[in-house]
């Protein structure tokens, strides 16, 4: 399946998802190249034992989770302000826009994009992990206990645990919004 | 006025709310970040890997490989064997031998590959 494929060419295919899953787990878009590195050094260290039953990406994906988990520790270390999701100086989601919404809209959901991106951040990084590997990047129960090596069972707790957190963090601005609508609307 | 639900499927504002909300959270973590990636970055990385050559990325079948050739040559040695029209003990024996190591290699082959699938 993976005849002829040089390592330069599995970079290329799977640098995107590397970097889109980094800044997802990290928050940050300070040292992703460094990172992103780091997890392509560390697979292809681990290629003499890679046996060919697992998928090249799910590995990854397991490197990835690994190499975050990395950076946070060092980052509580370090306790240096980082830039953050929502930070002025990230902020991806600018560049999502809505062309069917108007412009209050946008930023409306734009608000709650970085509110989302912020109360993901104060998750723990197994629940993180598990909620960006299964919204974000679209892995089943099976792949994700695979990659993350624990039962399927444990990844269904942590994703409803981690849902059940943002929302609870997340309703008190949701009410905010709607009373605020409600008052501009009388 | 009656104090009646809104929402045809019964549900209280609050539910109402709880969902629109799910909703929303489910739709932002589903919004893929599209961070910029290098343009050189693969090629950059392959400068600075380490000396040691990886292994190939292509799984090896060596030990099926080899399971199938035993198949084949057990199973051409048993008709040569059978062809055999002095039959004594010593043949009798082989003949055993070489039928136990093809339903073995056989049992194996067909066990291995159901689990790899």
């Amino acid at each position: 399946m993976y005849a002829d494929l040089t390592f330069e060419q599995v970079v290329r295919d799977h640098q995107e998802m590397v970097f889109r899953t980094l800044l997802r787990l990290t928050g940050s878009r300070e040292h992703l190249d460094d990172l992103a590195q780091d997890v392509f050094l560390r697979l292809y260290r681990a290629l003499p034992s890679f046996r060919g039953d697992a998928l090249i990406t799910t590995y990854l994906y397991r490197i990835a989770v690994n190499v975050a988990q990395d950076e946070w520790k060092r980052r509580r270390k370090d306790r240096d302000t980082h830039t953050s999701l929502s930070d002025e100086t990230s902020g991806w989601e600018d560049r999502l826009p809505h062309p069917d919404r108007n412009a209050e809209q946008q930023l409306e959901e734009r608000e709650f994009q970085e509110a989302v991106e912020g109360q993901l951040q104060r998750l723990s990084h197994i629940e993180r992990s598990i909620i960006v590997l299964y919204h974000q990047e679209e892995r089943t129960y099976e792949q994700i206990a695979y990659a993350l090596g624990m039962p399927i069972g444990t990844v269904r707790t942590h994703l409803h645990r981690g849902r059940k957190k943002l929302r609870e963090a997340l309703q008190p601005r949701q009410t905010h919004e709607r009373n605020a609508t409600c008052t501009m609307n009388r | 006025m009656h104090d009646e639900p809104l929402n045809p499927n019964n549900l209280s504002p609050a539910a109402i709310e709880q969902e629109q909300l799910d909703a929303r959270i489910v739709r932002a973590l589903e919004t893929t970040p599209k961070p910029m990636v290098p343009p050189d970055f693969a090629a950059r990385l392959g400068s600075r890997l380490p000396a040691q050559r990886p292994e190939s990325l292509t799984p090896t079948h060596y030990g099926r490989n080899a399971t199938l050739l035993g198949i084949v040559a057990a199973f051409v040695a048993l008709l040569a064997v059978a062809l055999h029209t002095t039959a004594g003990v010593a043949v009798g024996f082989v003949e055993s031998l070489l039928l136990a190591e093809f339903i073995a290699l056989t049992v194996w082959l067909t066990v291995r590959r159901q689990s790899l699938r």
